[in-house]
Formats: C-alpha cells, structure tokens, sequence
C-alpha cells in the first residue's frame, strides 16, 4: 500500500508539472526553446511576446559590411553579405525587425509564425539569407512568404531543404514583411503524422480502455488463482 | 585496474554509468543542433544508451516475464497519465513527424534502459531505493539540460520521478518502457 500511495502522489505531482508547460517535452523533439506567439494557439500555454531587433551596419570602404540582424528569442534571423546594401549618401546601415501586433489571415495561405516587418534605411541590393524559427504546436510551414503590406498580397519565396530542426531558410532580395506558413487549400505539408493534433484525447481515451477493459479480467483470474493456491495450501 | 574498480564497488560502478549515461545524452542534444542529424542522432543515442545494460541480467533490470501481461497493461496505463495534461489541455499537441517515429521508439527504449534499468540497478546496489530513485530522477533531469528550455525541466524531473517510483514499486522496466514510447509517439 506504501508504494502505491508514493505512486498516486507520483502521479499528482507530474500531472500539476506537465500542465503548467506546454505539452512537447519529452525528448526533445520540440524546437530548442517555446515559440514566442503574437496570437497563441490555445495548446501554447504560458506565453511571452516576441522580441524586435535593432542593428546598425558599418560601411567600411564605401561597402556595408556583413553582419546579422536577429531578434533576441532567435525567431527570425537575417544574413547580410558584404555590400549587401545601396550605401549612396550613407555613413552606416539601420535595419530594425519588428513583429506585427496583428495576425494577418490572408486568402489561402494559413500563416503558423508570427508575421515580422523588416525595414532598413537603405534598400537591399543584393540577395540575403533569411532564417525563420516555428513551433513545434503547429504543422510545418511548406514556405516563407513575404509581403510590401501586411493586407497582402503575399508571395511565396519557397523554402530551402537545408535547415535546422524547426527552422525555414530562403533568400530574399528585398525587405518588407515576412512569415511561414502553408496554402491552407491543401492540406498541411508533412501532414503523415503520428499522435498529437487532435488526436490526443482518442490515444488517451483508448488507452485508458484498454486498461480497464484488459485489467479486469486480469485482476479477477489472479484472485482465483491467489484463492485456488491458498485453499491448496489449507488442505496440505 | 580501472574497470576492476568500477565491476568490484557498486558506488563507483554507479557514478561511471551515470557519467557514460548523461554523455551519451548531451552529445546527443549537441548533435541534434546540426542540419539533418536529428534521425541519425536518436537512433545512435538510443543503441549508445542501451550498451548501458551490459552486464545485467534481465531480471536485475526489471525485464524479466513475470507478470508480463500485467506490465504490458501498467504501460499503457502510465502512457495514458503522461498523455493525460496535453490530452486535457485543449485536445491539440505538437506533431511527430512520421519519418520521426522510429527515432522515438529507439531513444524511449534507449532512455529506459539506461536510466530506470542500468543505472536503477547499479544505484541500488550502491544505495538502496532511495539512492536509486532519487539518482535515476536527478540524472534524467540533468540529462534533458540541453535538449530542452529551462522551464520544461520541472515537468521532465517528475516524469523521471513517476517512472522511477513505477521502477521501485513494481520491480518493473516494461511499463516505464511501453509508457514512455507511447508518450513521445503521440506527443
């Protein structure tokens, strides 16, 4: 009885821990850290707000220098080359990232990021490397998309196969808004999938049958068998 | 004279599976970290985790037929409790891809093994059940450090501390073993 009372309140005290974070943290298939939502989805549970980024670019040589614009949560990161911007009239490069306080839902595509704004002082003359993050409580983005307005409309700049876990990489050739998503008239990309989604609670529910279903009769034919061997035991 | 000393103390023997157990699962997670490593990762740190059970006889790890049908069943259910919070939540959980399925299995056998079966036993043997249950919990915790956020980590400590006390009061591996496959399958 001693050890079933420890197991009950095993199971007490991880049923309070695992409700208080978001479900996904067994073996670390999840992203690296929880996704920063503007609109979280209602699974996310406990949620902080996306970060911005600022960064000043040097002109070195009348060539602006490379450097990295990311915001400090790591969801959005952007490469820029040597000479990556039109420096005419410039002492240096200001590039700010910002994410929309908004959830745009344009026609057709289902956006699982946030959408961010990156605007710089200077345009973009050559083609930079753009890193997106998601999360790990929505389907995979099949792109990147990009817009002037967040209103729309958006057009795809695809993906590049190359890409950590949880992460979408493409190239840009001008700045404006961005976001990873997936053409919500098809279904979502990667969609064979096992568990999670909505599934879950059918997983559970069966399991739990199972267990009552297979437990019973179990339970029932080692009592007869702990009678039949104790009657066994009285008559010897 | 090294592994003389590991094989002849059990407290040694102990904290040199510890150490072998919580390598293998950072390097893992550090290798994860590169493009296209995740698979090949899971599968590799899983066989790296079960060479942990080299040495121990079955039943000194929990596997051995006793009762089998009834561990098969406590697996299930501890799969329901672990599944249960993200169940309840809002019905909706992150998504295993399915290319992923088979890595899952690999580590949640790999990771059992380890922890509540090799480790379990040597802790014992070093320490008794407290030693044991609060050394496997400790480890897996520390083991998760670089894999996952800092705030998941209370939630990986008392998944860890379920499974151990499951080890502790059935005598048992299957069920932490079918209970923790199942949960990093559907979650």
């Amino acid at each position: 009885m001693r050890r079933l009372a420890w197991l009950a309140a095993a199971v007490v005290f991880y049923s309070i821990a695992a409700w208080s974070v978001a479900p996904g943290f067994y073996d670390g298939f999840g992203p690296p850290q929880p996704y920063n939502f503007t609109c979280p989805p209602p699974q996310a549970g406990a949620n902080t707000k996306p970060s911005s980024a600022h960064l000043d670019i040097k002109i070195i040589n009348g060539v602006s220098d490379a450097n990295s614009a990311f915001t400090d949560d790591g969801q959005i990161v952007i490469g820029f080359l040597p000479g990556a911007f039109d420096v005419t009239g410039k002492t240096g490069i200001s590039v700010d990232i910002t994410p929309l306080d908004t959830c745009p839902k344009p026609p057709g595509i289902e956006f699982v990021t946030n959408v961010y704004r990156v605007t710089a002082d200077a345009p973009l003359v050559k083609e930079s490397g753009l890193t997106v993050r998601y999360s790990n409580l929505l389907p995979d983005p099949a792109a990147v998309y990009q817009a002037s307005d967040p209103s729309g409309p958006w057009t795809s700049l695809g993906r590049s196969d190359q890409a950590q876990p949880y992460t979408v990489n493409t190239r840009i050739t001008k700045l404006g808004y961005f976001a990873a998503g997936y053409p919500s008239t098809s279904p979502a990309p990667d969609a064979i999938k096992v568990g999670g989604g909505q599934t879950l609670p059918i997983v559970v529910a069966v399991l739990i049958v199972v267990v009552v279903l297979a437990g019973l009769p179990l339970a029932i034919v080692r009592r007869r068998r702990g009678s039949a061997t104790a009657e066994d035991e009285e008559e010897d | 004279m090294v592994l003389s000393v590991v094989s002849k103390r059990p407290l040694a023997r102990g904290l040199a599976l510890g150490g072998y157990v919580l390598a293998v699962e950072w390097a893992r997670a550090v290798v994860m970290r590169a493009p296209g490593t995740l698979f090949p990762a899971l599968i590799l740190g899983g066989a790296a985790l079960v060479i942990a059970a080299w040495g121990w006889s079955p039943e000194r790890l929990g596997l051995g037929r006793k009762r089998l049908a009834l561990r098969v069943l406590g697996g299930f259910a501890l799969g329901a409790v672990l599944l249960l919070p993200a169940a309840v939540r809002s019905g909706a959980a992150p998504l295993l891809p399915a290319g992923l399925a088979l890595a899952a299995v690999a580590i949640s056998i790999g990771e059992e093994v380890a922890f509540r079966g090799a480790l379990y036993a040597a802790l014992d043997d070093a320490g008794g059940a407290p030693l044991a249950i609060g050394g496997t919990t400790v480890l897996w915790t520390l083991a998760h450090a670089l894999s996952h956020p800092p705030e998941f980590l209370g939630a990986v400590f008392a998944a860890g501390l379920l499974l151990a006390l499951w080890r502790w009061a059935c005598q048992d591996l299957v069920g932490p073993i079918i209970g923790h496959v199942i949960a990093d399958l559907a979650l």
